[in-house]
Formats: C-alpha cells, structure tokens, sequence
C-alpha cells in the first residue's frame, strides 16, 4: 500500500513537473466532414513543426506541446473549442488550421479574452480584421485575388474570363478582388455564377460557360468542388486555361481529377519546387509521415507554429508581447511558405507562388514578388 | 444546340433520382414505412464498388455487379433483422429507427474508409454519341441506357410475374395479402433486395460518373429521394421516375442561368412545398 502511495505521488509530481516545464499552443482543425483531408494536413505538418522545435532544444528550454481539437470546419464547433483551449487548457497562443468560417468564429474569442491566434490559411479578410492579437501566416483573400488577377491578365495574357465563385467566406472574397483587379487591368468578364459549397454538378453552368468562349476561366472552390469543375469542363471539350487557388492545392484535387489535373495553374502559398533547405526537409519528412505529398495547408500550419513558437521565443507567455513580437517580425526564413519579408497589418508578407499541375504533380510556375501584387491592398 | 445538351444532362441527372428513389417507393407503398437508410444503401453500394475495383478488379461491370448484390442483401438485412420487429408499431417508430441506421451507417463508411473523397478508377468501354448539337459521353450514355434498362425490369416484374401480383397484394393490405395465401415475408424481403440493389447501382453509377465515393455522399439523395417520391405520389414507380426527370429538368435549366444564384439543392424543397401545398397526394399519387 505504501509503495502504492508512493507511486502515486511519484507520478503526480512526475505530471506536475511535465507540465510545468512545457509551453501550450491550442490548434483545431476539420479532422471530421467534408474538409477532413484539409485538416489532417494541417495537423501533420503543425506536429511536424513542434517535433522539429523540440528536437531543436524547445522555446526557452522548455518543450511544446500542442493541443488540438477537431472543429468539422463549422463556426459553432470552433467557438466552443476556442473556450476549452483558452479556459480548460490555457494556452499561450493559438492556431488554426482551419477554414474562414471557424476562423472568424473562433477570432473573436480569442482577441476578447487577451489570447493571441494565427490563422494558417483561412483567407478572409475580416480574420484579422478582429482585432490587435489576430495574425495571419497564408495568403489573405485581396493577395490571392489580385495576384490571380495578374497572372490571368498580365502573365497568361487572358482576355475574357470567366468567373466560378463558391458561395461561402473563401470562394466569394476572393472573387471579389480578382474580379476588381481584372477589369482594372483590361480584361473582359463574360460570365459570372456562384454555386453552392459542396455542389457536385457543374456541367449546366459549364455548357453555358462554353459559349462564351472564355480564355480562361477562374473558378474557386475546395479539392472537391475543383476536381468537378476541371474535369467536367475538359468532358465537355472546354479547352480554357483553368485557374485556381490554394482550395486546389492538395494530392486529392490530382486524384480526383485524374488526368483533367493536367494543366491547370494555381495561385498559392507553397513551392514544392523551392531550393530552400527547410522547404526540402519539411516535404520529405511529411511525405515519409504521412505516405502522401504535402499541400499548402500543411506548410501553412507548419509555418504558423513556427511563427508562433518564434514569438514565444522572443517575448515569454505575456500576450501583448508576443503579439509585439509577431508584429516586428522581419526577413523570417526558417519557414516553408516564405521567406516572410515582415508582418504588415497582422499578416505576412511574401511572395505568393503560382503552380501548375503536370504529369500528376504541383510544379512551380511564376513567383510573384512585387510590392503591388504581395502587399495587401490597402497597407 | 445549348438546349440539346442540358437536356441529356437533365436525363443523367433524373436517371439517378429515378433509380433512387424507386426502392423508397416501392418499400412505402407495401410497408408504409418512410425508409431513410435506403440513402445509406446507395452510398454502401459506391462502397462495395470502390473496394472492388481497387482491390479486386478495375472492371467496371464486376464492380456494378458487386456493388448491386451488396447493397441487395444489406436491404434485406435492415428489414429482416430491423424494420420486421417494429412494423406494427406507430409510424413513427420505424421513421425514427431509419434515421438512426443511416446515421449509423454513414458514421461507419467514415469510421471504416475515412472522411475523404475516393477516386473511382474503374475501367469500361462504353460507346459514346457526339454529334453538332450535343455530345453525350461514354458515362452519361452508359447511364441513360442502363437506367432505361433497370426500369424496364422493374416493369416486367412489376406488371407481368406473380411476385408483381403479390407486391400488389401486400400493397393493398399486407394482414389479408397473408390470409389468402401470399408468402408476405417473401414478397417483403424480395421487395427490399429488388430496391436496395437499384439504390447501389445507383450508387455505383454516380460514383464512377464524378469519379468520387465518400461517408456522406447519400446525405442530399436522402432527401432528393424523398422530394421526388412525394412529388411522384407515396407508392407510385411510374410517378416516382417522372417525377425524378422533371425535378431533374427544373434544376438543370434553372441552375445553368447566369443571374440563377441559388443553390440548386433548394429547388427540391421549393417543390416539395408547393406540392404538398396544392397536391398534397403528389402528381401521380391514388392516396
């Protein structure tokens, strides 16, 4: 009995000291639901970060621990767990790596209770809009929309375009400013629908499409929604160039489509193609985790964590610090989907990547590094 | 030339309703029950399907065939080892069990295969049409024509063999159907098998026509099925596969125009609230 007591004692002092000695960082992401595959990525590549920080000696000797919750890509899922990370687990600082719509939901709650937050990938401009302790490591929607807007007109020498816009957060912001920045640059849009998150059907919208005789055609939406898309438009000979975003950018999008893939260019925050050190060491090790290749979300989410223990680093667990520290971030280059040239307005400025698929693979591109198209509007 | 061609997308569509929501039909018209799990059903037999083709064989008619007897024999279980104990309770009763095995099942699917999109990477050689005015494709075609094929079947059996007779019989009063000698369990069990097993073709075919399986990928069919056999009549085939075409016809012209910015899921439920506002039997229906 006493031995038992003992033990017990032991093991609690043992857990004490544990935890004594680690640094929370709360994370959620959709393991559940239609943006699961998104959500498993996220995790792996932010786990992938915390082992690597460990394996580097911790933030200030102390080692990282993540905890995470699976949010289905839903508001009210992502509300609640904000609450647990900030009142059950006290967290230091968080990240999503989630979609725009549990992102905002969970912004407010973590700015209202003094508790900083990094959205990986969420691309909604009003994100970071929430306040002073709300950062952003991907791309926001004004970046990508206007960056694809470029590409279309300037690089790909688009004249009329087509528009496919999701009717949720993500499809509809970034429509808006690629469709703003097109017209500006002199293209022509000839048609325009918005179709429901989740829709499976595309070829009414695309027969129509068809004759309009667009040459290019930029359509939002997740690997799900683009796979339809791509190779419904190729099934109905549509020969267009098809550009898309970051929703494309995982291995399910190439599966899914099949050879339709082939082609098809997007604008998003990672280049596989990159010779940087860190952007090789963080794909292999992902590959060899997880059996697939990485996708923007993973590096994002392995980005956020590293900016995130950076500024632990830096200012200690006071959350005014860190957020101080985030925002004197300058020429960061240990991260996948940089470098970051400095956070302006909350949000990471670099230079945003362009992909196209071939022979079943996301190659490099285009590089966008000037200040017009990398700096969101507005800064 | 526009017109053409949305309407052969119309009729891929409304094949699938068709195919569907016969076997919800046929199981109202003798049981009353309102079998929600048949949408779990069409998604087990994607399933079966996709274990076959990337295990098995990339040929696509093993896979349909597979895909068809699975879904087949699961129907018969849901009423044999579920529904059959509960019948004679309220309505209400099996309504709420139905929805609890579709749950059920889909949170398997998930639990078993993962939350992800499947690709579907069976192998068929099928004809295909391409004229000036339209094209149809190997898939749609392959479709079109095996839809036209089942209903025909369906058509025999229902109107020209004894177990038509018998379905007849159990339809109109399953206590006297048994009295005068129908075996009712078999005409029951039967009845499921014939249903389930066009709910996984149907699955099948949708699944190698957007070249996707996944956990939840009954959940609109569910109530798309549901909108076409009210729109249909409670119990009627023929009305059923009407109905699906025109629901099908509705949302492929309507969701192709440009200023139409709403999603095309909900001009279902529009139509099922008309209906049940000025028809509540249904456009066919003898209730």
């Amino acid at each position: 009995m006493r031995k038992f007591v003992i033990g017990i004692l032991l093991f609690m002092f043992v857990g004490l000291y544990a935890t004594a000695e680690t640094v929370k960082i709360g994370f959620f992401a959709p393991l559940t639901g239609f943006a699961a595959a998104d959500g498993h990525s996220a995790l792996a590549g932010a786990q992938i970060a915390v082992d690597f920080i460990n394996a580097a000696g911790g933030v200030n000797g102390k080692m990282i621990e993540l905890v995470y919750y699976d949010d289905a890509a839903r508001a009210d899922q992502a509300s609640a767990i904000a609450r647990k990370l900030i009142e059950q687990d006290k967290v230091v600082i968080a990240v999503s790596g989630s979609y725009s719509t549990p992102t905002r939901a969970a912004a407010k709650i973590f700015q209202e209770a003094g508790v900083p937050m990094i959205s990986a990938y969420a691309i909604h401009p009003s994100i970071i809009e929430t306040g002073h302790l709300i950062f952003r490591v991907g791309m926001g929607a004004p970046v990508e929309g206007v960056a694809g807007a470029y590409l279309a007109v300037k690089e790909l020498g688009a004249k009329k375009i087509a528009i496919l816009t999701m009717d949720n957060d993500f499809g509809v912001s970034l429509s808006e400013y690629f469709k703003d920045t097109a017209l500006k640059l002199g293209a022509e849009i000839v048609f325009e629908k918005k179709f429901p998150l989740g829709e499976k059907e595309f070829r009414a919208i695309l027969a129509q499409v068809r004759v309009k005789k667009p040459d290019l055609i930029w359509a939002t939406g997740y690997y799900a929604e683009a796979a339809n898309i791509v190779s419904q438009a190729r099934e109905l000979g549509i020969t267009a160039t098809i550009l898309g975003q970051e929703g494309y950018d995982s291995p399910k999008f190439i599966e899914l489509a099949g050879e339709a893939a082939e082609g098809v260019i997007i604008v998003t925050d990672l280049n596989r193609d990159s010779e940087r050190e860190i952007v090789q060491k963080f794909l292999a090790e992902y590959e060899e985790r997880t059996g697939h290749p990485a996708d923007m979300v993973a590096a994002s989410a392995f980005d956020a964590i590293k900016v995130a223990a950076y500024a632990i680093a830096q200012a200690g667990t006071d959350a005014e610090a860190i957020a101080a520290a985030i925002d004197n971030i300058r020429h960061m280059y240990d991260v996948v989907t940089g470098p970051f040239f400095a956070f302006l307005g909350r949000e990471a400025i670099r230079p945003v990547e362009v992909q196209i698929v071939k022979e079943g693979a996301f190659r490099f591109f285009h590089t966008f590094t000037e200040p017009e198209i990398i700096i969101p509007p507005g800064l | 030339m526009d017109f053409l061609q949305q309407l052969v997308f119309a009729l891929v569509l409304g094949s699938s309703y068709a195919l569907i929501a016969i076997g919800l039909t046929m199981v109202y018209g003798i049981l009353k029950v309102l079998h929600v799990a048949h949408a779990g059903i069409y998604t087990l037999g994607a399933y079966m399907a996709l274990l076959v083709v990337t295990h098995l064989t990339r040929n696509f008619w093993v896979a349909l065939l597979l895909g068809m007897v699975a879904a087949g024999l699961a129907g018969v279980l849901i009423y044999r080892g579920v529904y059959y104990y509960i019948l004679r309770r309220p309505r209400i009763v099996p309504l709420i069990v139905s929805i609890g095995i579709f749950t059920a099942m889909n949170e398997l699917f998930r639990l078993l295969f993962g939350p992800y999109q499947h690709a579907f990477p069976a192998v068929l050689r099928f004809p295909m049409v391409i004229t000036p005015y339209f094209l149809i494709t190997q898939k749609q075609l392959l479709i079109i024509v095996l839809t036209t094929f089942f209903l025909l079947m369906l058509y025999l059996v229902l109107n020209k063999t004894r177990v038509g007779l018998a379905w007849q019989a159990c339809s109109q009063d399953l206590s006297m159907a048994g009295a005068v000698g129908v075996p009712v369990d078999w005409a029951v069990a039967l009845n499921f098998l014939l249903g389930s097993a066009l709910a996984g073709a149907a699955g099948v075919l949708m699944a190698f026509y957007r070249n996707m399986v996944y956990p939840t990928m009954g959940n609109v069919v569910a109530y798309k099925a549901f909108v076409v056999v009210v729109l249909g009549g409670f119990g009627s085939v023929r009305g059923s596969v009407i109905a699906g075409m025109l629901l099908a016809l509705v949302e492929t012209f309507l969701g192709s125009l440009e200023w139409f910015n709403f999603p095309r899921d909900a001009i279902a439920f529009l139509l099922l609230i008309l209906v049940l506002m000025f028809r509540p039997k249904g456009l066919f229906g003898r209730l």
